[in-house]
């Protein structure tokens, strides 16, 4: 039973994670790459993770660009949950 | 008394006389007194009238006493006369020795009465001897008048001085101590005679100064009154300083004889009275006695039949009256008789003593008075009162008993009425006639706990006929009454016990009866159960909506009621048992006439229900033959369908499969090109096409099985279904294996895929595909990635997976595989090469403007950009100018954040 857990990474961008699916790819978003040394690595998220909030909001429905565009209207701190 | 004979005893008289002395006197004499002729003189005088006192009663007298004895025979009168006493005869001569003679007799006579005379001779006397004589007469007058003088135990001389004190003792200036001076004064002697007689003379009119005076008078009154002449002179005595002494004792003598003889008359006349008082108070009481008896005695009469009356009374309350009566008896009415008896006892004790003291004879009660006969009397009323009172107690006792019995007895009697009361009616009653099973059963233990009632209360019946019984014994004064209730009791007891012993036979008989009714119902409804149930079971049977597929299955329905009529016969011989069962309750019920609606409780059918199904399945059995023939028809038409229609599957069947396997087998071809795969392939799908009527023809055979609602084909392992499903899929096989050509065309030419590459990506693939369904697992895939060279860590696997086979279906297509294999040896990563697009449309800026999208691409891309891409939103950019990298990403899925 994979547990969910959330992450607030301090702004400001890049975060450092590579972004893939979307329910236009009828994949889940997931987090397909970590850069090294990048704030979302040294905030504990890891590879082929499942995003399921972006800052409270649930990514269910959502296509690849709106969770693109959330992330980046991030401005500050972005809050993640995660599987 | 003591006292005066002391001082008797120490008086001493001045003649020297001793009182004790004085009958010895004669020697004394002898010496002195007559030496005084004053006493001779007085002597004389008083001892002369004292001669002639006595001599008066024989009628002579005498002059002078020294002559006149001389002779003795007036000596000898004097004697007889005194003494009471016969002398001898005197001798009547006048010569010396016949007086002699006679004045010896005469003191012989004195000296028989005990006087010693000494030196006193008849002589002297005969010869007239004053001094003799006047001795002699003094010796007589000291015997005959003063010796017998008994006064308080004291005698003679001193009685006689006794006498004269106790007489004058009253009489203050009185004071008697001797016979001479005291009498000087003349009180003494008038004293005396006023201590006797008050009425001759007034004592306190006396003067002591005069003597004379005194001394006469009270001689006057001796000589006149008393009958005492007079012997003494009253000068002599003043003139003499000492009167003589036996003149005074003589002439007192006469006093005491006329006085005490007075007093011995009144003493005697008081004993007379006394004993006649007594004689009179005795026979007072007496007679006093003989009325308290008799009145005793009649009292008893009376009372005694009162107390042996045993007449009964009849209540307590009478006979306690009789018992108060009987107290107030012994209270009051008694005690007083007691006490009169007790008097009576007393007074005849009295009465004896009295008697016996006075020497009378012991009185005797006159006949039936005595005393014995009193105590006897007395002894049967208290037997009789002990009897009464016995008898009281025990009648009352007696009455108590009856009255508690008789009481105990209305109690048990009421009691058992009360219980008995309405008993007869309920023990009359027929409602067993119209009661079912269990109210019967009911009714006779109600019944039997009636009968244990009526056992318990046998015993109550027998008390009561005990109690009357003894009532009856006891002779109560109401035993009619009580009689008559315990035979109204006992007869209903009777009537009771042949009423219940009736009603218990008519329930145990109902109950039999009701019984044999029940089993009867029992065995019915037994019966009429699993019958009922095999109606229904029958009835249901015959009216199976049987669903037969086969002739067979008819045939063994066709069998079955076959077999099933010919259990017919034995079931209407049940029916007509269960019929029978029913009629025999009919008749039971009807000949002992049980008017209870007698209805099958264990049952809730009927016969008319059992009668009703009989028929529905009677009627019901033709019905069926019709029906089984008639599906047997079917069945046959139906079969020739089947046949039909299997021909016909079993060709089709065959012909599609050999049409797909014909197809597979183009599709792993790895010889010859893809054209070639192609041209051949639609050839197959040409003749596919053409088969296609043949199809539908089985379809129209099909449709008529369906409508004939037969379901299987024993015929043909093909269904419709098969068929169908199989037409199709080599429709949509053929058309996808020559999509998939198409597509590895297309892909060969795109990625510039040489045949020689396809055929080996085309054999790889076979030979991982280790189904050979045209498809790999993950597991075939990772065998397969791992034969090529690829070192794969979970992640990056899982990475390529998610790639190859996007929908998770656990497969990887061979496009997909192809796709997969050309990616990867392609050189650039196509977002890139799409980013990389629009940077040089962008003339190098990180965002691009609309009218540049516009400028550079078809009017519909440009639109669909503008409308897709993200603002560019980073300070210094332009409005309007837009993310062409985030929407390139966005394109492939993969966004570097």
């Amino acid at each position: 039973m994979s547990s969910n857990y959330s992450v607030t990474l301090l702004g400001p961008a890049p975060w450092g994670f590579r972004l893939q699916g979307g329910k236009d790819f009828s994949m889940p978003l997931t987090i397909s790459r970590l850069t090294d040394g990048g704030k979302a690595a040294k905030g504990g998220i890891g590879i082929g993770d499942m995003v399921l909030s972006i800052d409270g909001i649930a990514t269910e429905g959502m296509n690849h660009l709106e969770a693109q565009n959330k992330i980046k209207s991030c401005s500050g701190n972005l809050s993640l949950k995660l599987q | 008394m003591m006292t005066m004979t002391q001082m008797e005893t120490t008086v001493h008289y001045d003649n020297g006389y001793d009182e004790y002395q004085y009958m010895n006197q004669e020697d004394e004499w002898d010496r002195d007194n007559l030496l005084d002729p004053a006493w001779e003189q007085q002597q004389r005088k008083t001892f002369t009238a004292w001669c002639n006192s006595h001599l008066r009663k024989a009628g002579t007298q005498i002059e002078n006493i020294e002559e006149d004895f001389r002779n003795g025979l007036k000596l000898m009168l004097l004697l007889e006369v005194i003494s009471g006493e016969r002398l001898p005869k005197p001798d009547r001569g006048k010569m010396r020795f016949h007086k002699i003679a006679n004045v010896n007799k005469a003191l012989e006579y004195i000296t028989s009465k005990g006087v010693k005379l000494v030196s006193i001779g008849a002589e002297e006397i005969v010869d007239g001897n004053v001094k003799m004589t006047l001795g002699m007469i003094w010796t007589i007058i000291l015997r005959f008048a003063i010796q017998d003088i008994n006064v308080e135990e004291t005698s003679a001389k001193e009685g006689l001085l006794l006498w004269c004190q106790r007489k004058t003792a009253p009489y203050r200036n009185v004071n008697v101590q001797n016979f001479h001076v005291s009498w000087k004064d003349g009180l003494a002697f008038c004293a005396l005679i006023h201590r006797h007689r008050p009425d001759l003379l007034d004592y306190s009119k006396l003067n002591k100064d005069d003597p004379l005076g005194n001394l006469n008078l009270a001689f006057d009154i001796a000589e006149k009154h008393l009958d005492i002449p007079k012997m003494l002179d009253a000068e002599d005595i003043i003139n003499t300083p000492k009167p003589d002494e036996r003149a005074i004792m003589t002439y007192m003598s006469c006093f005491y004889h006329a006085f005490a003889g007075a007093e011995q008359a009144e003493t005697a006349a008081n004993r007379i009275c006394k004993v006649l008082g007594v004689n009179q108070e005795n026979e007072k009481m007496m007679e006093e006695y003989e009325r308290l008896a008799s009145e005793l005695l009649e009292w008893i009469r009376r009372t005694t039949p009162w107390l042996e009356n045993r007449t009964p009374e009849k209540t307590m309350a009478e006979m306690q009256q009789k018992l108060e009566d009987f107290r107030d008896y012994r209270r009051q009415h008694k005690p007083p008789k007691v006490q009169e008896k007790c008097q009576l006892e007393i007074n005849f004790n009295t009465l004896q003593t009295k008697l016996r003291i006075s020497n009378r004879p012991a009185f005797m009660p006159s006949e039936g008075k005595m005393v014995s006969d009193i105590a006897s009397a007395w002894q049967g009323l208290d037997q009789a009162e002990k009897g009464y009172e016995e008898w009281l107690l025990t009648e009352i006792r007696r009455l108590e008993r009856l009255d508690h019995l008789a009481e105990k007895f209305r109690q048990k009697a009421t009691n058992h009425e009360n219980w008995a009361s309405g008993k007869e009616l309920i023990l009359s009653q027929k409602d067993y006639e119209t009661a079912t099973l269990m109210e019967i059963k009911a009714l006779l233990r109600k019944h039997e706990a009636f009968e244990s009632d009526l056992a318990a209360h046998q015993d109550r019946v027998e008390q009561i006929a005990a109690i009357a019984q003894e009532l009856n014994e006891l002779d109560y004064h109401d035993v009619a009454a009580v009689n008559q209730r315990c035979q109204s009791i006992c007869d209903l007891w009777d009537r009771l016990g042949t009423l219940t012993q009736k009603r218990r036979e008519a329930l145990e008989r109902t109950d039999k009866l009701l019984e044999t009714i029940d089993q009867l119902f029992i065995e019915f409804a037994k019966r009429l159960a699993p019958f009922n149930n095999w109606m229904e079971g029958a009835m249901e049977d015959l009216q199976d909506m049987f669903i037969v597929h086969t002739i067979e299955e008819v045939q063994s329905l066709i069998a079955a009621h076959e077999q099933f009529k010919a259990t017919l016969p034995e079931a209407d011989a049940e029916r007509q048992a269960l019929l029978g069962i029913h009629n025999e309750v009919q008749k039971i019920s009807q000949s002992y006439g049980i008017k209870a609606n007698i209805v099958n409780p264990y049952s809730t059918l009927t016969t008319e229900d059992l009668i009703e199904k009989w028929d529905k399945v009677k009627k019901l059995v033709p019905q069926r033959d019709g029906a089984l023939h008639e599906e047997m028809a079917r069945q046959h038409a139906n079969e020739r369908l089947r046949r039909q229609f299997a021909a016909q599957a079993n060709l089709i069947g065959p012909w599609i499969q050999i049409r797909m396997e014909e197809i597979g087998r183009c599709s792993l071809e790895i010889g010859g090109t893809l054209e070639d795969q192609m041209t051949q392939l639609k050839q197959c799908e040409h003749v596919i096409v053409a088969y296609k009527p043949n199809v539908d023809k089985l379809e129209g055979d099909h449709q008529l099985i369906q409508e004939s609602l037969v379901f299987d084909n024993k015929h043909t392992n093909y269904t419709m279904e098969h068929i169908r499903v199989g037409w199709e899929l080599l429709l949509t096989t053929v058309a996808r294996t020559i999509n998939e050509i198409e597509t590895q065309i297309l892909t060969r030419d795109a990625k510039g895929i040489s045949q020689q590459q396809m055929k080996e990506f085309r054999s790889s693939f076979n030979h991982f595909d280790r189904k050979k369904n045209g498809a790999m697992e993950t597991d075939d895939f990772r065998a397969c990635l791992i034969s090529m060279g690829y070192d794969l860590g979970e992640v990056e696997f899982a990475r390529i997976m998610i790639l190859v086979d996007p929908n998770g279906t656990g497969n990887v297509s061979f496009q997909s595989f192809i796709d997969f294999m050309t990616r990867e040896t392609a050189d650039t990563d196509t977002a890139d090469q799409v980013v990389a697009s629009f940077r040089i449309l962008a003339t190098d800026k990180p965002y691009i403007l609309m009218e540049e999208l516009r400028r550079e691409l078809p009017p519909e891309q440009a639109e669909y950009c503008i409308m897709r891409m993200p603002p560019y939103a980073v300070s210094g950019a332009p409005p309007g100018a837009l993310d062409y990298t985030a929407f390139s990403t966005a394109l492939y899925g993969e966004s570097d954040l």
